[in-house]
């Protein structure tokens, strides 16, 4: 069961860093793209910004889950670095607790901000609901509470985790 | 008492190891239980905060970066400063800083610099006779240029923090002659370092291969033209050209140097997304936060707390930099800029200091923090890649500390540094 779930989690960071790299790409390719229908083909298109917009808080939300789960979001340990390791422990288990409560307020709040948007639909794209541009923080949320249960139950990612594949080359 | 539960909060979470990001939205979430708002209203302006055209720059000045950085351009550039300076008598040292000027014309991150220089630098140096400390003391110190130098991601950053109101276009202007500036005084003082040291010359280049190379790092300058002629001639905006750059970026690294495996992308663009997932989620967890800061005034009372010690805004500025630098010792540069920043922006209102120049006097000073012990992403980065140790490196790093606060005095007495070219484009 422990081996399935860190398994799991592997694939879910996977899909996530995925999910995030192919939206950065497609964004990188809608913004000039509509440079070049603006001056090359006298035709500007509407669309590229918001919809960059979107993908923007996709990538931001759902890759932000991710990089918790790579240890990469930005800490201050000085003070859990400098406490005895009884005392770090129980740091440690602070931590666990605010982030709990932190990714259940994305995950209960963000849906009620779905429902309460959904009948609403964006300018730009009449066809898409609002609720839709709120439902990273959800889903986020939601992927950050299953890592940090990973976290709580399992601990950190072994170093040979794929969220360690990334690792530049030792160039010397 | 609102205060002490939303920024007291906020210090307990951040001492206790909470990431800054979800300390931010955690703060925020107290301070809207305590001041009885709904948390509909913290959870919008949250989603509000990474729903922002221009913070799409953010993505892609780091993509193109990144892409420059690994695809062989810091090697190139280092090469165009050893045309230049490789000669002197702590010629490398010299060259060293130099790249790192022209690789913020590029990156604008100074890990990323550190990492890029670091890597094809310390390793030269180290053969050359000077020692490893040295060697990465110049390499870290000299990345924080990029940080000034345009294009930043922190400017768009800081311009973001400041709800929208300052250009990035001035932004970048501004950190020209900073940034140059910084290096001129890194330079100074590697060059005295070396004539005490009698720190070896390199063999100078031959001259026929001097085209040959300046043309090489020609193709990754021009993106500097790119995103600064794009943006100053109104034919893009900062977000475009940032976009423009990486997909410049992108052919000149797969098709003209063509030292990169494409086999190796699905790992740049993992590392990418790491690091601007990270600072978007600061993003939005940090309009959150300064949302319940408007609405308890905090900006308001501690603008009136910092004119009950003094009117003059020269002892302000001086006040400032005291406690940025030490709050920098503790924290990351992005979170500084994102928190403090609209807390300052209303105290400059009344003294009259101009919003730009204050960014650019937040960012170098935050700048310094990247490199100092206990957090110093900067300092960890040129340690691993130095292969020396933090104790080894903080121990002979003092004379860069005083030639980076020279410089900082300079940036902040001077307002012109950073006023003189934007105020040139107006």
């Amino acid at each position: 069961m422990r081996d399935q779930y860190r398994k799991a989690m592997q694939w879910l960071y996977l899909a996530c860093i995925a999910l995030s790299g192919i939206a950065m790409v497609v964004i990188t390719l809608f913004i000039p793209a509509g440079v070049f229908m603006r001056y090359v083909m006298n035709d500007p298109l509407q669309w590229p910004e918001p919809a960059s917009v979107i993908m923007m808080v996709f990538f931001s939300f759902i890759g932000g889950a991710a990089v918790y789960r790579a240890n990469q979001q930005i800490a201050v340990e000085a003070l859990m670095k400098a406490v005895n390791p009884a005392s770090r422990a129980v740091m440690q288990w602070g931590v666990h607790a605010c982030m709990l409560l932190i990714a259940a307020f994305m995950l209960g709040y963000g849906v009620h901000l779905c429902v309460v948007t959904w009948g609403n639909t964006i300018a730009e794209f009449p066809w898409l609901s609002t609720g839709v541009v709120y439902m990273p923080i959800p889903i986020g949320g939601a992927l950050t509470l299953l890592f940090i249960v990973e976290k709580i139950w399992l601990g950190d990612p072994p170093k040979d985790d794929v969220m360690y594949s990334d690792a530049a080359a030792d160039l010397e | 008492m609102d205060t002490l539960v939303l920024l007291g909060g906020f210090a307990v979470l951040c001492a206790l190891g909470v990431p800054v990001a979800y300390a931010l939205g955690l703060a925020a979430l107290f301070g809207a239980l305590w001041a009885d708002i709904p948390l509909e209203a913290v959870m919008l302006r949250i989603s509000d905060g990474t729903d922002d055209f221009v913070l799409l720059a953010i993505p892609f000045f780091v993509l193109a970066g990144a892409i420059m950085a690994e695809g062989g351009m810091a090697a190139r550039l280092v090469m165009l400063a050893k045309v230049f300076v490789g000669f002197i008598r702590g010629g490398m040292a010299v060259v060293n800083v130099l790249a790192s000027t022209l690789f913020g014309c590029i990156s604008g991150s100074s890990v990323a610099d550190t990492s890029a220089i670091g890597s094809v630098m310390i390793p030269q140096m180290v053969k050359q006779g000077y020692t490893r400390v040295f060697a990465t003391n110049v390499t870290i110190c000299g990345s924080v240029q990029a940080l000034l130098i345009p294009p930043s991601h922190n400017a768009v950053i800081y311009s973001v923090a400041a709800g929208g109101t300052i250009s990035v276009a001035s932004l970048f202007l501004a950190g020209v002659f900073p940034g140059m500036l910084f290096g001129i005084c890194l330079i100074g003082l590697v060059l005295w370092t070396a004539r005490r040291r009698n720190m070896p010359k390199s063999e100078p280049i031959p001259l026929k291969e001097v085209p040959r190379i300046v043309l090489e790092a020609l193709w990754g300058l021009i993106t500097i033209v790119i995103i600064i002629g794009g943006i100053l001639s109104g034919v893009f905006t900062p977000t475009e050209s940032a976009a423009v750059a990486c997909v410049y970026a992108f052919l000149v690294t797969f098709f003209v140097y063509r030292d990169y495996k494409w086999r190796d992308l699905p790992h740049l663009v993992h590392r990418v997304v790491k690091t601007v997932a990270m600072v978007m989620m600061l993003i939005g967890f940090s309009v959150g936060f300064g949302y319940m800061m408007a609405l308890m005034q905090i900006p308001a009372k501690v603008t009136a707390f910092f004119l009950s010690i003094s009117e003059n805004k020269y002892v302000f500025l001086m006040l400032v930099n005291i406690l940025l630098l030490l709050l920098g010792t503790f924290m990351d540069l992005a979170p500084m800029l994102l928190i403090c920043t609209p807390i300052f922006l209303p105290v400059i209102a009344k003294l009259g200091i101009d919003p730009v120049h204050f960014g650019m006097i937040m960012i170098l000073n935050l700048g310094i923090g990247l490199i100092t012990p206990p957090v110093g992403p900067t300092l960890f980065v040129g340690c691993a890649i130095g292969k020396v140790t933090i104790e080894q490196v903080t121990k002979e790093l003092w004379p860069f500390y005083g030639a980076m606060c020279i410089a900082l005095l300079l940036v902040t007495y001077i307002p012109a540094l950073s006023l003189w070219l934007p105020g040139l484009m107006k």
